[in-house]
């Protein structure tokens, strides 16, 4: 039998009793509607979230601090791993990490002409900066080949203060600045050695672009060429005893670092052999699962590996919890269309009997009647499927319309991305209709294989 | 000359309570190629049981069939339908076609389980229609026939497949005695041109003479075999 035939006739024969079709097709759609009603709430649950977190960072970077990784307990997890030119080697060789920046950090004072302030500075790789996504507001990237010019993330005018006004004893004003004020000035930078306090150089880095506010991890630094930091933090740290990474690198990760960091770590290894070793590495990788795995794989090997993406993983056991019971919900719903489709076949078999009969005595092979039948339940699967579909997309862009303005706009800041509550990615659009089709098909094995059964001599008795 | 179709002994038993019921008791007939043989018998002889074994429809409780040199007991229920496909033509007397399918579609559906495409199915089915004399029936549904027509439409649908043999059970049973001899004559005319074979299942003397020999059953077994010298034409 050709498949069109099979098709048509399948067809053809479900539309002999439309309104009872229609009944069993209207249970498969509400099945399927719940389903995918209930699962795009809980899919946008958690995009929502993600879109959430990405604002605290990217969920493509992973940042590595030096010194150790310890568990709940306090026990350390693996060697003890030291961030060094052969360390970033071997990051960037490991499949997945799409560039690699080691980082120094250095604090200090700053004088932007009459405002003072306290900046944190971060060196860096020159050239891995657009991969690791530095996006701009204004402004463009530092060069290679220029010295001490710096990007500055947008909230770092906030740390200048107008030393006129203090003076005057007016109150801290917590007014927001204009980041543009930083753009294309000298930043005057004052440092001390820290063996010798009275020790002191200046630095003057030159701003030529300014963050854009996509990326709250790095809203309060500024970024400059790891070389030109490389000499602030040589100078501050000549004629010390104390080990690279005396300064902490960002607030938002900082706690993590202090809390993991090893207090006699000075005592192993030689001074000058660690004092260069880099204070974090920066790494990024193609997308979210290669994140989680390469963070965790680090962690694995002793590295003080951390990334947002590793808190998502919370989160997403959550939205995955809400997902199942939403979807567990609809499930049944779409249980209950199984049996109706599986009554409406037995009831179609015992209308058509006789015609059962005649196929089989004209020549009809039990597969033939197995296929014509499982076909026609099939196929009230994927109209009732398509069509709860439909209606899924009508109620998934109703709920938006109405809950999104109420809900979530509070969740985000200050971004133009749209929040959905219900979102129906196209996967879930396939899956609905391929399981509503397979429900159907469920359905129909049992009053198929009844069809099979029948004698040909039994059924044209029949009348 | 080998028959075609071999009954060898044929039994059948039901079981009816405790009480087992002989409805076949050891039929042996040989139909040779291109014969007309009628089964001649009153209700409840057991002609259409026979009928329905001699065409693998049930199985007997023993005794064998050969049809074209297959012993129908060595077949398999599920190749049983190609077999029918490829050997055997059936004709009813409640004529059994598909409510929902036009003339045209009835008779061709034995070539839908062949796997034949529409195109083809449709050029034999008008063709034979014609020659059936519904060559202005084709589009239309079963209930807008006449029971001679309806039966046109079967004996179309039994011939489609160009069988071996074609087995009427009572083809006229419930046609007058005009049509009936329309059918008749139809049904006849048409196995002689395609040299096929046909066993005629009847109660009707008048309908067995068409036949080039009668079989005459009465309970379950056959009592008589002649042959027709100047069948009916």
């Amino acid at each position: 039998m050709l498949k069109r035939d099979l098709l048509l006739m399948a067809n053809r024969n479900l539309w002999r009793r439309r309104a009872r079709t229609i009944l069993t097709c209207l249970g498969v759609l509400i099945g399927t509607t719940s389903i995918v009603v209930m699962l795009s709430l809980g899919i946008g649950l958690k995009q929502g979230m993600e879109q959430t977190m990405a604002q605290w960072g990217s969920l493509e970077i992973v940042r590595i601090h030096a010194g150790m990784q310890f568990d709940r307990e306090g026990n350390p997890i693996g060697e003890e791993q030291r961030l060094n030119d052969g360390t970033v080697a071997e990051i960037k060789a490991i499949p997945g990490v799409v560039a690699v920046s080691p980082i120094y950090n250095v604090h200090s004072e700053a004088t932007l002409g009459r405002k003072r302030g306290h900046i944190s500075l971060v060196g860096m790789d020159i050239k891995a900066m657009a991969e690791l996504e530095f996006t701009l507001a204004h402004g463009r990237l530092p060069k290679p080949e220029e010295r001490f010019t710096v990007v500055a993330g947008y909230q770092v005018i906030n740390n200048f203060m107008d030393e006129r006004a203090m003076r005057g004893g007016m109150p801290f004003n917590p007014a927001a600045q204009d980041p543009t004020e930083l753009l294309d000035r000298r930043i005057r930078l004052t440092m001390h050695n820290q063996a010798d306090h009275e020790k002191k150089q200046t630095f003057n880095v030159y701003v030529v672009g300014i963050l854009d506010e996509q990326n709250m991890e790095r809203a309060w630094e500024v970024y400059g060429s790891i070389a030109d930091i490389k000499r602030m933090r040589d100078f501050m740290l000549e004629g010390t005893e104390q080990q690279g990474n005396m300064l902490l690198p960002s607030p938002f990760p900082a706690a993590r670092a202090m809390a993991v960091r090893p207090s006699a770590s000075a005592g192993r290894g030689g001074r000058d052999d660690r004092r260069d070793d880099y204070d974090s590495i920066l790494l990024r990788t193609n997308d979210l699962a290669d994140t989680k795995r390469i963070s965790a794989a680090l962690r694995e090997q002793g590295f003080n590996a951390w990334s947002i993406a590793d808190d998502l993983e919370g989160i997403e056991h959550t939205s995955r919890i809400i997902q199942a019971i939403l979807g567990g919900i609809g499930s049944i719903t779409l249980f209950v269309a199984a049996l109706g489709i599986t009554n409406t076949m037995i009831m179609s078999i015992y209308e058509r009997t006789r015609e059962i009969g005649i196929i089989k005595v004209i020549g009809a092979s039990f597969g033939d009647v197995r296929a014509l039948f499982l076909t026609e339940a099939s196929l009230i699967g994927l109209f009732g499927g398509m069509l709860g579909l439909g209606l899924s997309y009508g109620i998934s862009a109703i709920v938006d319309r109405i809950g999104s303005s109420y809900m979530l706009q509070g969740m985000l800041m200050g971004s133009g991305e749209a929040v959905y509550i219900s979102v129906i990615p196209p996967w879930l659009a396939l899956f609905a209709v391929g399981f509503a089709v397979l429900i159907g098909l469920g359905s129909g094995l049992y009053p198929a294989n009844r069809a099979i059964r029948l004698s040909p001599i039994v059924a044209m008795r029949n009348e | 000359m080998k028959p075609i179709l071999q009954a060898a002994d044929v039994l059948k038993k039901y079981r009816l309570g405790s009480q087992v019921v002989s409805v076949l008791n050891g039929i042996t007939l040989g139909v040779f190629p291109g014969e007309i043989v009628a089964i001649l018998g009153t209700s409840g002889c057991g002609k259409t049981t026979f009928l329905n074994i001699a065409a693998g429809l049930e199985r007997p409780t023993g005794g064998d069939i050969v049809i074209n040199g297959h012993n129908l007991n060595k077949i398999s229920e599920q190749n049983m339908a190609a077999f029918r496909r490829r050997y055997i033509g059936f004709v009813f007397q409640l004529y059994n076609l598909i409510p929902s399918l036009t003339a045209l579609e009835n008779a061709t559906l034995p070539l839908v389980f062949e796997g034949i495409p529409p195109a083809q199915r449709e050029k034999r089915g008008r063709v034979l229609l014609q020659k059936m004399g519904l060559g202005d029936r084709l589009g239309h549904k079963p209930n807008e026939l006449s029971g001679g027509q309806r039966q046109r439409v079967s004996l179309a649908r039994a011939m489609i497949n160009n069988p071996r043999i074609i087995f009427a059970d009572e083809p006229t049973g419930n046609l007058d005695s005009r049509t009936t001899e329309e059918i008749l004559r139809l049904l006849i005319s048409s196995v002689r041109e395609m040299k096929q074979t046909l066993l005629l299942v009847t109660h009707d003397l008048d309908v067995a003479a068409y036949g080039d020999r009668i079989v005459e059953m009465v309970d379950g077994s056959i009592v008589r075999e002649r042959t027709v010298s100047v069948p009916l034409k």
